[in-house]
């Protein structure tokens, strides 16, 4: 353990002397005069004392913070996939961030910042508030803090869309930066992080404590709910400076704990401790690499997008080298659910499928009032290919919801958590960068390619090793990170078609064409049948590994074809609507509620269910702020995030779970 | 002072053209128009302004308030129909005020094929890694010009810009007794960085028709700038530098060391541009070259002033 430590804080002394050697004419002698009081005249000591000293210092403080809060997390939650920033910390700062960056752009920067970090404790204080004290070790609170995020970042996105101008500055900030020009961001910040010393003094003991369980600390005398309370409440306002002054950094508060544990670090102090000293020589790796690289290309690297492309494939190799019992994500187990699925619901629910049908077609906003009107000839080809794109994405993203939810038996589980829908989007992006083509050009082949490669590295892992979900939604996670790490450099570059991007992103039907609805159309038909064939397979995948192989179930056969399914259904959707979040969590959800128990019937609703949302969601934003538009999957994840919330807030006062 | 009569000759020319087809090329190719098109849709602001220039029948153009907000002159027109966003100019809305030529730039096949269905569409290259940004856009201004029938105005205002150009470049020369300096464009993003405007952009251009060279090299690209580090700019020992506004943080930077231990920041080579929307057509040209001819002008006179002003602080001292 000593060894550990020493060669850790070895290490980061060592890459402390190089980052500031690096870039500078200054040997280490003049570099220490002027660190002990020299005054500066060249302009490359003011560079060194001004600049590159308190980026170090930023790198170093805000990288142990982020290991620190990271590990708090972990420990308090007991859940080794939760980043600081899935708690909705980043979502919220970003959204405060844009509103009132348009509302008041001259507000001065030291108020900005107050709203900025008001922004992010609003967002994750709704987050505890959704989960409730008493369960902040569960699932629930993941489930809570995945909800905010994205219906905070479907708001933020529809607003950056409507006023792209205004938002173009604030990318580079949502790419995460350490540059300084002075101490006064370190000012700002150092005071702040006071009480994360207060922490690594209190906090282990309790969390040790914790590890017994709630009710376990609670007999042995821990006041669990008040100490939980107070421990969240540190963590929030520490990730909220930290997001303030910096911008968001992903990537070090998931890993650093990860890391720390693969190290063996099993006490809860040495995690805590370890986590931070690890999380400080991370970032300071990762920006100095986003130095070196800035220095060598044209563009600037943000810190942030730095940490995602190395924290990404430590990420993956951290998934490879397999995870112990306790690493395993808390399989939350589909519970047992008394409703039935009666014909009545069948029916009702069908009806009002069509009926959103015709109202999406007849029904709409002519800048005066709401209209029932029979269409032009040109509206019924602009409006058709929309209804059946969306009734086609819907029924696609549904069906690997389900699918995926049965096969690593998790409520949570989403196709966009898989990767595959970030994988088509990281090609296209990064096509889109290289030839500087249109993304709606580009679009459909490079989108399956990008998740064909993502599929076949899911494949390889999965048949290296033993399957298992936690591993493979890990990998999905630091994909997608990567990859919104990657959309935020791209955007961060200033260039005027921004929004072009920006519109693709958000899964608008505007661009769609009829032939490439008829083909999306034919995909989730072959798909959703697919499904069912395979609903046996997925029956007893669902139970057990063993039990299903002892029935005769060629386990990894059938796993790896449903696995292509989902990436297949990810594929398609992203490659000719753009990304579509949270349908694949919410439709399969839903149906369970509504008393879909079996798997058949399960995926049946919630296609039917999926086509229902996505349907809506076009209808509403081809209309409601006319002549602009909202993009359906923005409006789908701003619809479905708000049901999901009054869902789980719903399941709190009756004290059920719902899951 | 131009020759009446030759004036009255090109008119004429022109007139009699008028009953000929008018030919356009744009990046599609040629098209042929009988008439000037009388409700024109715009559904990007550098072709907005083109149109508004010319005076043309201007119907709608996408997000209106963003053109009031970013562009601002020329002045958008009463009564102009608005689109909503630019990304997604809405096309129901569009084919209801029956327009008889949509303009647009830099979208793809596909999305002019499906504007076709509503009016005939010209699609112009604006801002292009391939080409030269600002010459494109006068070739553009007088392809519109020719559209509409406007080439005499187009002309006029061509040469008023000229004009204008020698103009500011004498009131420059003057106000920096014939030594003008070297300066770089610049927006910045925060505090900490910057975007550049270098080669292919609207502003170097304009500033090279005032006479004057670019502070700092900038590798051409299709929007005609970079993204940097503010550092980059303590590279110009000698020339200014003009930041575009709005700006808001521009005290927090005045107050950071780096920044005032900067050669620009010492010797006072630094001034704020009025808002000027930098990505325009050939008009916006004559803009930021007043905004910014202004700018220099300020600076210079500040830097007199301050001359004089260590010179009676020397002189005061002996």
């Amino acid at each position: 353990m000593i060894l550990r430590y020493s060669t850790t804080i070895a290490a980061i002394i060592v890459f402390s002397g190089v980052y500031l050697l690096y870039d500078t004419t200054l040997s280490s002698a003049v570099q220490w005069q002027l660190v002990t009081g020299k005054t500066p005249e060249l302009f490359s000591e003011f560079v060194y004392l001004f600049a590159t000293l308190p980026r170090l210092v930023m790198a170093l403080m805000v990288g142990a913070v982020l290991g620190l809060v990271g590990s708090l997390l972990q420990q308090i939650t007991r859940n080794p996939l939760l980043s600081p920033l899935t708690l909705g910390t980043s979502a919220g700062a970003w959204l405060a961030l844009i509103l009132i960056s348009i509302a008041v752009p001259s507000l001065a920067p030291d108020l900005k910042a107050l709203v900025v970090m008001i922004g992010s404790m609003l967002a994750m204080g709704l987050v505890l508030l959704i989960a409730g004290f008493r369960e902040l070790a569960g699932l629930r609170v993941i489930l809570a803090g995945m909800a905010v995020n994205i219906l905070l970042g479907a708001i933020t996105s529809a607003i950056i869309i409507l006023r792209d101008q205004y938002a173009k500055n604030l990318f580079i900030w949502g790419a995460g930066d350490l540059a300084q020009n002075d101490w006064q961001w370190m000012i700002w910040l150092a005071p702040k992080l006071i009480i994360a010393l207060v922490i690594l003094v209190i906090a282990p003991r309790i969390l040790q404590l914790l590890r017994l369980g709630q009710s376990g600390a609670q007999s042995l005398g821990l006041a669990t709910t008040p100490v939980l309370i107070a421990l969240f409440g540190a963590a929030l306002w520490l990730m909220s400076a930290t997001i303030t002054a910096v911008g968001i950094i992903s990537f070090i508060g998931l890993i650093a704990p990860n890391i720390a544990r693969l190290l063996g670090a099993n006490h809860a102090r040495d995690q805590l401790y370890y986590s931070t000293v690890l999380g400080a020589l991370l970032l300071l790796l990762a920006d100095f690499v986003a130095r070196i690289v800035s220095n060598l290309s044209v563009d600037i690297i943000p810190s942030g997008t730095a940490t995602a492309i190395i924290g990404a494939p430590m990420l993956i190799y951290l998934a490879m080298r397999g995870s112990r019992a306790e690493d395993q994500m808390p399989l939350s187990q589909y519970g047992e659910n008394q409703r039935k699925l009666t014909l009545k619901k069948w029916l009702g629910i069908s009806c009002f499928a069509l009926f959103l049908l015709v109202m999406a077609l007849f029904l709409n906003n002519d800048g005066v009032s709401w209209r029932w009107n029979m269409p032009s000839d040109f509206e019924i080809t602009t409006r058709i290919p929309r209804i059946l794109i969306a009734l086609a994405a819907g029924i696609c993203m549904a069906v690997a919801g389900t699918v995926l939810q049965r096969l690593i038996n998790n409520p949570l589980a989403s196709p966009d958590l898989l990767g595959v829908s970030a994988g088509a989007t990281a090609a296209i992006v990064i096509s889109s960068l290289l030839t500087g083509q249109s993304l709606f050009v580009l679009n459909p082949l490079i989108a399956l390619t990008g998740s064909a490669v993502m599929l076949a590295i899911l494949v390889l892992l999965t048949r290296a090793k033993q399957f298992s979900g936690g591993t493979v939604l890990l990998l999905g996670i630091s994909l997608t990170a990567m990859v919104e790490a990657l959309v935020q450099f791209v955007l961060a570059k200033g260039s005027q078609d921004v929004y072009n991007l920006l519109s693709w992103l958000a899964g608008s039907t505007y661009h769609v064409q009829l032939s490439q609805s008829l083909y999306l159309l034919a995909a989730s038909a072959v798909i959703l049948t697919l499904s069912l064939i395979s609903s046996r397979g997925l029956t007893l995948l669902n139970l057990n590994t063993e039990i299903a192989a002892a029935r005769g179930l060629n386990v990894t056969l059938n796993t790896n074809a449903v696995l292509f399914l989902v990436a297949l259904s990810c594929a398609f959707v992203t490659a000719l609507l753009g990304p579509v979040a949270f349908i694949g969590l919410l439709a399969p959800h839903i149906a369970r509620l509504l008393g879909a128990q079996k798997v058949k019937s399960q995926l049946l609703l919630a296609a039917l269910l999926g086509a229902i949302v996505l349907i809506l969601a076009d209808w509403l934003g081809r209309n409601i702020i006319f002549p602009s538009q909202v993009a359906a999957g923005t409006l789908a994840a701003a619809l479905g995030g708000g049901y999901f919330i009054l869902l789980l807030l719903k399941a709190k006062l009756n004290r059920k779970t719902f899951i | 002072m131009l020759n009446p009569v030759l004036l009255l000759l090109t008119t004429l020319l022109l007139s009699s053209s008028l009953n000929a087809q008018i030919r356009i090329t744009d990046v599609h190719g040629e098209h042929v128009f009988e008439q000037p098109p009388a409700k024109v849709v715009a559904l990007n602001w550098a072709m907005a302004e083109q149109l508004i220039e010319l005076e043309a029948p201007l119907l709608a153009v996408s997000d209106v308030r963003g053109y009031q907000e970013w562009v601002v002159k020329p002045k958008l027109p009463e009564g102009i129909h608005d689109l909503g966003a630019r990304a997604e100019p809405n096309l129901e809305k569009m084919a209801r005020l029956q327009p008889d030529l949509i303009i647009v730039s830099g979208i793809t096949k596909a999305q002019v094929e499906r504007l076709k269905n509503i009016a005939p569409v010209l699609n112009f290259n604006t801002f292009s890694n391939t080409h030269n940004n600002p010459q494109v856009a006068i070739d553009t201004f007088r392809q519109l010009a020719l559209l509409f029938n406007k080439t005499v105005l187009a002309e006029q205002k061509l040469r008023d810009m000229q004009q204008r150009f020698v103009e500011l470049r004498s009131a420059l020369t003057s106000a920096y007794q014939g030594k003008l300096p070297k300066v770089a464009t610049v927006r910045f993003a925060n505090t900490a960085s910057v975007y550049m405007y270098g080669d292919n952009s609207m502003s170097q251009y304009a500033l090279k028709q005032l006479g004057i060279n670019p502070a700092l090299a900038i590798t051409s690209s299709q929007w005609g700038l970079v993204q940097k580090r503010v550092l980059e700019l303590s590279k110009i020992q000698t020339g200014s530098v003009l930041y575009f506004e709005p700006f808001n943080e521009y005290p927090q930077l005045q107050a950071s060391r780096l920044w005032q231990a900067m050669p620009i920041v010492r010797n006072n080579k630094v001034a704020a541009v009025a808002a000027t929307w930098t990505y325009g057509g050939a008009m916006s040209l004559k803009y930021l070259a007043e905004a910014m001819a202004q700018s220099l002008l300020i600076l210079a006179a500040k830097n007199i002033e301050l001359g004089l002003s260590e010179k009676n602080f020397i002189e005061a001292k002996q």
